[in-house]
């Protein structure tokens, strides 16, 4: 309805319920027995589709055949049916003790028809050859003409050699992990939590995994299979002194096993969630006003996927509704910007191998040295604008048709040393962690919500700072972006991105940035 | 009784036979229907029934809570059996128990109108005349020549629930809800899109209002934006929209948990009996509210639920405090879940309300933002008007408010006649004084 898309870091956010299936019906992943992806000059020949993960439920190739062929009985011009079977599962705890688990099965196929730019979508959880004929039927209401015909075959595409890439390698698959295993890796981060600093008065742990696939098969006959491991761990803490109370916390998550978490991470989460907690302490809001702010390296790229990243989604653009739409190939950044959007990173938490339309996720890079580039594409929009699709079509779940979504977004480094920028500043703020931004699309205008920082006083870091918005016009920040540090670092947090009612998985990175002029909430100047 | 209550209740019996103590099932099923319309066509629709059930499992001392929209029945049956052994590895909670079922009795004996037995007279036909009615309302206003686009949403879902526990409670709720909302983009002089929209809902359909009227009103919206700019930061009176101001008091109502309590994070800690706000606050919690968007007669532990005083004339009269952090506490629980939020009202209007403010900002929306519970500060984008000798005056936006929500609270110095009554958070226009605003 109104787009008024948002950015939001993990910790914090509600528990979701959790669920599991017996282990002994987990096939191994798919992307494990896949050799990584090799470059080749000529297209593979057609590898007849064979399906996988989703035998156990019952479905073939000749379900699929017909449950297209029910998609497209008005007339339809394209079809494709998503299968998704997702188990999520939480163990927090609370109070010393790992007391509480939630699981979640989710099972079900969601049908779409599109017919020019309408879509007709429909859905059950029910995977029968009926269930699925009758929601195809549902979704064909969108055309209204005679049948086309539907795919009486399927090729595997992208292939299994070469093509299909390996984007999520786990040396510990969540499926092979009992959940035994997680509770001392819970308990021990509680005790070394309170051990680094006797102001923690209260501490709590989630850890969450997901594993379980997707199948797409589409009315080009087209089919693919990906297994879709994900991982989260957030710890969170209270602190309190002389009378005064602190929270905050420090997230990691991303396509990984239970081998992400390892010392070396386990020592950092603990470290920066008691320092990012502590130092609040002496924070206050800065003063309020417009002035110059410096974007650490890391999540501060949420000013990018903020300020330019949902406008450059090509569906706004193919309605005329974004502040970017016209602007490719125009200036829309100063020239030290270079911002792509990645769904390529190894284990990223934005990462995919393919998008939720069976196309390979790619490396696109939307401003090149301030021009706005390409949009980001999903097969409605590629075909609007007669060019490829970036890979870019996402969903939340089987209940949602796909849309334009990024994947991990993020600024290429720059000429100039982070020290350098920050002594540049004569009066300003620094901005290291955030908790959730938002867009307004059409108008630009964005925000973003720090949750620690530092005033800049004469070219140095002094008192920290917390709890202040930043409101900014996406093109015109974008303009005023003037110095680009070469520290690009990746946030290895928990971020959901939320459109049109749908949450998807992203990662941020960024180098050190100075933004020239942006407006900064804060108390009286 | 109906198979939605029939399939809890054989989870709760399954769950049992599988080696769970006690357990809490709920079997759901809704139909969604989402129409999409823009510039003249159908975009998008979108429909389906959809169905799940979710468990509390309560297994030697331990608790764990799932859910499956697999409902097959070997394939719950196994989830069970994963779900109970996966709770087997915890640890013991003892405040983990299934409430007293005293608190499930003098559950109201009401009809609270959440069903509109006319539901499946609104078809696909219907669905696509209202949508053109709210495009054909929007481009009829004054200045819809700089309309870029216009999309209009129709959506209705006709949700049914049933909980049973093992130790005596059963509850089923049925409701439907129509939505119907516009959004119309324009162009802006200096090349900015802004979009604005419109929206209003209920559980009946010929309860809604002129869907041609929300298209108008979502058009005007964004007329009205057009040319917005910052103002000087400085210290302002402020008045909030009743459409908007449930956001600030849902940041009040974070701080307000058992969980928040219990975990050290409210900055209302202790302050049961005390002046938190402004006299002119009073806010109570009524769930038997006819037709209101967030009636029910039990809430998630299966209490029976009642009208509450939350805050009364500024002094705060109740935590949310659920079953299971009451236990914790040893105090007693009060429910964990907020319904229809009613803010006892004035006697002026939005309108009314300006003319006493000569130079203010009247706020339409927020952007982004958020508040700390722990500490009370929070801080927000916003957007509206500048208000000029006691009207409308030009727009404003790419502006921030901070504060700190103890202070904020406190500075109300009128409430409005006007509840918004599309959310289940119904606030009336409010005027705080002396808020300060991030521009220039």
């Amino acid at each position: 309805m109104h787009r008024r898309d948002f950015l939001q870091a993990g910790l914090g956010a509600s528990i979701a319920v959790i669920g599991c299936t017996p282990p002994d019906t987990i096939p191994k992943p798919v992307t494990a027995q896949t050799p990584p992806p090799v470059p080749k000059a000529e297209p593979p020949a057609p590898t007849p589709a064979k399906i996988t993960y989703f035998a156990k439920f019952g479905i073939d190739a000749a379900m699929l055949s017909q449950t297209l062929t029910a998609a497209l009985s008005k007339g339809g011009d394209y079809a494709d049916v998503f299968i998704q079977h997702k188990v999520s599962r939480v163990m927090a705890l609370e109070d010393g003790e790992v007391n509480r688990a939630y699981a979640s099965v989710e099972l079900g196929a969601g049908v779409r028809v599109v017919k020019g730019d309408q879509t007709g979508y429909a859905y059950t959880e029910d995977l029968t050859l009926d269930a699925l004929t009758n929601a195809a039927k549902t979704a064909a209401a969108i055309a209204d003409g005679p049948a086309t015909p539907g795919p009486q075959s399927f090729r595997a595409d992208p292939g299994p050699a070469g093509a299909f890439p390996d984007r999520y390698r786990l040396v510990r698959p969540w499926e092979e992990v009992k959940p035994a295993e997680k509770l001392p890796l819970l308990t021990s981060l509680n005790e070394r939590t309170y051990k680094v600093d006797n102001r923690i008065k209260k501490v709590s742990l989630n850890l969450s995994d997901e594993y379980g696939a997707v199948l797409i098969a589409d009315s080009l006959g087209r089919l693919v299979e990906d297994l879709q491991p994900m991982t989260y761990l957030g710890l969170s803490c209270v602190a309190e002194d002389k009378g005064q109370r602190q929270q905050n916390g420090y997230a990691v998550a991303g396509r990984q096993g239970f081998d992400f978490y390892n010392d070396e991470r386990m020592g950092r989460l603990v470290r920066e969630a008691v320092a990012r907690t502590t130092i609040l302490f002496e924070a206050a809001q800065p003063p309020a006003g417009e002035m110059q702010v410096v974007m650490a390296a890391g999540a501060s790229g949420i000013l990018l996927h903020e300020a330019m990243g949902h406008g450059m989604e090509a569906d706004f653009n193919r309605k005329n509704i974004s502040i970017y739409s016209d602007k490719i190939g125009k200036p829309v950044a100063n020239s030290a910007v270079t911002i792509i959007d990645d769904g390529t990173r190894m284990g990223d938490r934005g990462a995919i191998n393919v998008d939720d339309e069976g196309n390979v996720a790619q490396k696109t890079t939307l401003v090149e040295k301030g021009i706005l580039a390409t949009y980001l594409h999903d097969s409605i929009s590629a075909k609007h604008y007669k060019l490829q699709t970036t890979g870019s079509g996402r969903r939340e779940s089987y209940k949602f048709a796909p849309l334009p979504r990024m994947r991990s977004t993020y600024m290429a480094n720059g000429p100039s040393k982070k020290e350098e920028i920050i002594a540049s500043v004569k009066k300003g703020i620094y901005c290291s962690n955030f908790t959730n931004g938002q867009v307004k699309i059409g108008a630009g205008d964005f925000t973003f919500y720090v949750k620690n920082g530092y005033l800049i006083e004469d070219g140095k870091l002094t008192r920290p700072i917390t709890d202040v918005n930043i409101i900014g016009n996406g093109p015109k920040v974008l303009e005023k972006v003037d110095m680009v540090a070469d520290d690009l670092a990746f946030d290895e947090g928990g971020w959901n991105c939320g459109k049109d009612g749908q949450s998807v998985p992203v990662s941020l990175g960024m180098p050190t940035v100075r933004v020239a002029q942006i407006t900064v909430g804060g108390k009286k100047a | 009784m109906s198979a939605l209550l029939d399939q809890a209740k054989q989870v709760v019996a399954l769950a049992k036979k599988k080696g769970a103590a006690d357990a809490r099932a709920t079997a759901y099923s809704s139909r969604e229907v989402e129409l999409t319309w823009r510039d003249g066509k159908v975009e998008k629709v979108s429909e389906a029934t959809t169905r799940g059930a979710s468990v509390a499992l309560y297994v030697e001392g331990r608790y764990s809570s799932v859910s499956t929209s697999d409902l097959r029945p070997e394939a719950l049956e196994k989830f069970l059996e994963e779900s109970i052994s996966m709770a087997k590895t915890l640890a013991k909670d003892p405040y983990r128990t299934l409430p007293d079922p005293k608190m499930y009795e003098g559950r109201a004996q009401l009809d609270l109108a959440l069903f509109d037995p006319k539901y499946e007279t609104v078809t696909a036909d219907l669905r696509r005349k209202v949508a053109k009615e709210i495009e054909d309302g929007a481009r009829s206003v004054k200045g819809a020549e700089s309309i870029l686009s216009v999309e209009a949403g129709v959506s209705d879902t006709k949700s049914q629930s049933a909980t049973a526990t093992s130790n005596g409670f059963e509850g089923e709720r049925e409701d439907t809800q129509f939505w119907l909302s516009g959004s119309v983009s324009c162009k802006d002089k200096d090349g900015r899109r802004p979009e604005e929209y419109d929206v209003m809902g209920g559980h009946f359909f010929s309860e809604l209002g002129s869907a041609s009227e929300l298209g108008k009103r979502a058009s005007e919206r964004t007329i009205g934006t057009l040319g917005a700019a910052k103002l000087k930061s400085d210290v302002f009176p402020l008045v909030i929209e009743n459409r908007a101001g449930g956001r600030m008091l849902r940041n009040l109502l974070g701080a307000l948990t058992g969980r928040a309590l219990q975990q050290k994070q409210s900055f209302l800690e202790g302050k049961v009996g005390k002046e938190i706000a402004s006299k002119l606050l009073t806010l109570t919690d009524d769930p038997h509210l006819a037709k209101g968007l967030a009636s029910r007669l039990y809430d998630t532990d299966g209490f029976a639920t009642k009208k509450r005083v939350v805050i009364e004339k500024g002094v705060l009269k109740l935590f949310y405090i659920d079953d299971y952090y009451a236990k914790k506490m040893k105090v007693n629980p009060t429910t964990g879940m907020t319904t229809n939020l009613v803010l006892s009202g004035g006697k002026k209007n939005l309108t009314e309300l300006m003319k006493d403010i000569k130079n203010g900002i009247l706020v339409t929306g927020f952007l982004g933002g958020n508040s700390n519970s722990t500490t009370g500060a929070f801080s927000a984008g916003i957007q509206g008007y500048h208000i000029v000798n006691g009207t409308r005056a030009e727009p404003i936006a790419e502006m921030n408010i901070s504060g700190n929500l103890s202070d904020f609270w406190k500075k109300l110095t009128a409430v409005g006649s006007d509840p918004w009554v599309y959310s289940s958070t119904r606030t009336p226009t409010l005027v705080f004084d002396g808020i300060q605003i991030a521009g220039l």
